[in-house]
Parts: C-alpha cells; sequence; structure tokens
C-alpha cells in the first residue's frame, strides 16, 4: 500500500510538470532561434529544421521514491547519452541495487552494480521533437555483478524441521532489454521522461537449484522475462546543430468531385435559357 | 503538440498501472515437498497393483502416521529427513510388517520466490526387509518436487 501511495505521489507531479511540457514550447518558439531554421512561409511547409544534438545525463528517480517506503529494495541508477544524429543516440547506464526479501521459510540479500549499453531510436519526426520531445526505443545489453546469499531456509514435514543457509557467493548476469518511452522538455536544459523496461535473461549465474531470486538491473530473475519502469529527471548539454531535412508536403490537388459536369442536373450547371 | 501532451499524459498513466500491476504480489501454487514416490506392484504380475491396505509410518513414530489402512493406493509419497543421510520407515502391507530403509543426500532447491527454497535429495540405496516385500528397485534418484516415480515396491 506504501509502495502504491509513492507512485501516486510520483504521478501526480508528472501529470503536474506535463502542463509545463505542453504550454512552454508554444510560448518560447518563435523568441528561440535554436528550435527553427527559419519561420516557416504561410503557404509553404519549410524543407529543412535545425536540429539540436545534445549529451543527457539522466537520473532515476523512481528507484530512490519506491526506497522511501520499501527499506528492502534500493535501486540507484542512472545514464549518459549522445545523439548521433536526429534518430539515434548511444546510451551508457549505471546502477546499483540492494534488495533484501524474508517470508516465512526463508530470507534472501543480494547487491551489485549494473552497466547497461545500447542505442535509443527516436521515433518521432525531426520536425515534431526538435530535439526537445522524445519517442521512441531503446535496444540495450546489460551486465550485471552481484552477491547474493540466503542467511537462512527453512521446510517443516512430517520428521521435523530443517533448517539450512546459501553462503555469499558473486555472480554475473547478462540480459537485453528494449525500452520503449517518453522523454519531453520540461524547461531550459531539463527534461523528463520515463521508459519501459522489457528484459530477456540470457545468463542468470549461479547452479539451477540455488538460482538468484533478483538480479540487480534485471529485477526478478523466476523467469526469462522481466519487466519494469524508470521515471528519468534529465539534464541535457547542447552541444551541435544540424539541418534535417524534411519532406516537403505535396501541394494539395483540386477535389475532382467539386468539378462541374456538362451533363449534369445541379442547379449551378442548368443551362440558361433566353 | 497539444496532441503530443495528451500522449505524454496517458503514457505515464499507463506506465503507473503497469507498475502498479507488476508490484501486486504473488501466491504459491506449486507443490513445495519433496517425497519419495513409491509404486506399489504386484510381484506375481508385475503389474501396479493397490495392496486390500497399507500402514506407512515413520520408525519410532508409530503414533504419527503417514498412512493408516489406507485402501486403493497404487503410489505412496514418503516424506524424508532433511536434516539426515537416512530414514526408516515401518510399512504394513496387506497386515505384514516390513522396514523400509533409505540413503540419500539433501540440498535446497529454489522453486520460486513466492513459495520459496525446499529441500530436494539424492537417492543413493534403499533397502527392505522382505516378510512381505519381495523385491525393491530404485528408478530415479533424484527426489524432486514433481510425480515422477523414484522407487518400485513389489509384493
Amino acid at each position: 500500500m506504501k509502495r502504491t501511495y509513492a507512485y501516486i505521489i510520483s504521478l501526480l507531479a508528472l501529470i503536474s510538470t506535463s502542463d509545463i511540457v505542453a504550454q512552454k514550447p508554444a510560448a518560447s518558439e518563435p523568441h528561440n532561434g535554436n528550435i527553427m531554421a527559419h519561420k516557416p512561409a504561410a503557404t509553404e511547409p519549410p524543407d529543412t529544421v535545425v536540429f539540436p544534438l545534445a549529451i543527457r545525463v539522466g537520473i532515476d528517480f523512481a528507484g530512490p521514491v519506491i526506497y522511501l517506503t520499501d527499506k528492502n529494495n534500493l535501486t540507484a541508477e542512472g545514464y549518459l547519452s549522445a545523439d548521433l544524429n536526429e534518430k539515434r543516440s548511444l546510451l551508457l547506464g549505471v546502477g546499483y541495487a540492494n534488495y533484501k526479501y524474508s517470508q516465512y521459510n526463508y530470507s534472501y540479500r543480494t547487491n551489485g552494480m549494473f552497466i547497461r549499453a545500447g542505442v535509443d531510436f527516436n521515433l518521432l519526426k525531426p520536425k515534431t521533437s526538435m530535439g526537445k520531445y522524445w519517442a521512441g526505443v531503446g535496444l540495450h545489453y546489460g551486465i550485471s555483478v552481484f552477491t547474493y546469499e540466503i542467511p537462512e531456509l527453512s521446510q517443516e514435514n512430517y520428521w521435523g524441521m530443517t533448517t539450512s543457509s546459501v553462503p555469499s557467493q558473486a555472480h554475473w548476469g547478462h540480459f537485453i532489454e528494449l525500452t520503449p518511452g517518453f522523454r519531453a522538455q520540461l524547461f531550459g536544459n531539463l527534461s523528463l521522461g520515463w521508459s519501459l523496461g522489457l528484459r530477456k535473461m540470457i545468463y542468470s549465474g549461479g547452479s539451477k537449484d540455488t538460482r538468484p531470486i533478483y538480479i540487480p538491473g534485471y529485477g526478478l530473475s523466476a523467469n526469462t522475462f522481466s519487466a519494469g519502469i524508470n521515471y528519468f529527471l534529465v539534464w541535457n548539454f547542447r552541444y551541435r546543430k544540424i539541418n534535417v531535412i524534411i519532406k516537403k508536403e505535396p501541394p494539395q490537388e483540386p477535389d475532382e468531385d467539386v468539378t462541374p459536369q456538362p451533363n449534369s442536373g445541379s442547379g449551378n450547371n442548368q443551362k440558361m435559357e433566353p | 503538440m497539444r496532441s503530443f501532451r495528451n500522449l505524454f499524459i496517458a503514457s505515464i498513466l499507463a506506465g503507473f498501472f503497469l507498475l502498479a500491476y507488476s508490484c501486486t504480489p504473488g501466491a504459491c501454487f506449486d507443490e513445495t515437498n519433496a517425497y519419495m514416490k513409491a509404486s506399489l506392484f504386484l510381484d506375481s504380475t508385475g503389474k501396479q497393483t493397490a495392496p486390500d491396505s497399507l500402514s506407512l509410518w515413520g520408525t519410532g513414530m508409530d503414533t504419527s502416521k503417514i498412512y493408516d489402512a489406507k485402501v486403493s493406493l497404487k503410489q505412496a509419497f514418503l516424506p524424508l529427513d532433511g536434516s539426515s543421510v537416512k530414514c526408516k520407515f515401518t510399512i504394513m502391507i496387506n497386515g505384514v510388517y516390513d522396514t523400509l530403509t533409505a540413503w540419500y543426500s539433501t540440498f535446497p532447491h529454489l522453486i520460486s520466490k513466492e513459495c520459496g527454497y525446499t529441500f530436494y535429495h539424492n537417492l543413493d540405496s534403499v533397502h527392505t526387509t522382505n516378510h512381505k516385500i519381495i523385491k525393491i528397485s530404485i528408478t530415479k534418484n533424484s527426489i524432486t518436487n514433481q510425480i515422477e516415480e523414484n522407487i518400485r515396491i513389489y509384493y
């Protein structure tokens, strides 16, 4: 329940800031020379736009918010990305996770670092994106270096209670992830965004009997597929502008339906009798 | 830009509900005990046959029976002691007592986050007295929570 409250708070914060996202560009665009190459003519759409390329530093704030309500689950992560062009950017993310879980018959602890690297693809048109908005998908490869231990596990049956433990052991985990998401500029160089993490395990480490339950950067490893979500605050460092050619919209052809028909019976084409 | 704004808000809402759903705790529906599964065979026919009556308990634990005069039982589930390397059972088939001893090793096995860990066993050997039981054989050494026959008891 506490966790749900945390999500509601972060959700309200995001919705309130999204008004800024929507209103700010409309007010500032005419004064911002970085955004448009030239003001489009009233009748002719522009054939190029100036697109600012940026290096971005993003910090996830979903993990710390969750930690405020659940002290057993800490994830801190961030990323650095650099635009290659208006469509693609390279990403390198790093993070740390500390996860504890216990229930009536066992307890589990893990902590470790993870990195992920890959390419993000912006699916918005350059004219819509303008370096301020991003809607797309990332394709990343992740590596996790972690230790885990099972300090106690027990089971009761006909013969009584059996207890055991598994000492701390270090492992590597490998996974790939697809990260569809959105990002929008709040103001100045600050952006806000979120992305889903759809992850596929490649290698989880550990023996098949005492495999890790949770892998930093991947999440719960019971299945070979895991999903998560990140909310990022992003700082943009614009380092270059490029001219992006955009397709000219073809001129609209006259509608054939309204072409006068010589032999039609409509009132407009009636013969005028002397 | 208004349409992008609406899309952004919708996407945040969708993400929120996905997150809330993903945090719903799961439940354990799996079998959490690893029993030694013993199939009962009639030696004269070689077919799996339930005895008229079967009682079973851990030797020295007469007051707590695993099966008490059970009828129509073709496969018995024998719990093993995870803190020991052997277990001794008293088995009574059609009113005749025998003692069955199993030697094994034990190791923890993760079922799932929700169910936790159980103890699996690797069966090394089994031995029985031959009052009613004629012979006994191991068919699968690995004792898990799956429904898989481990030993055959011929009577």
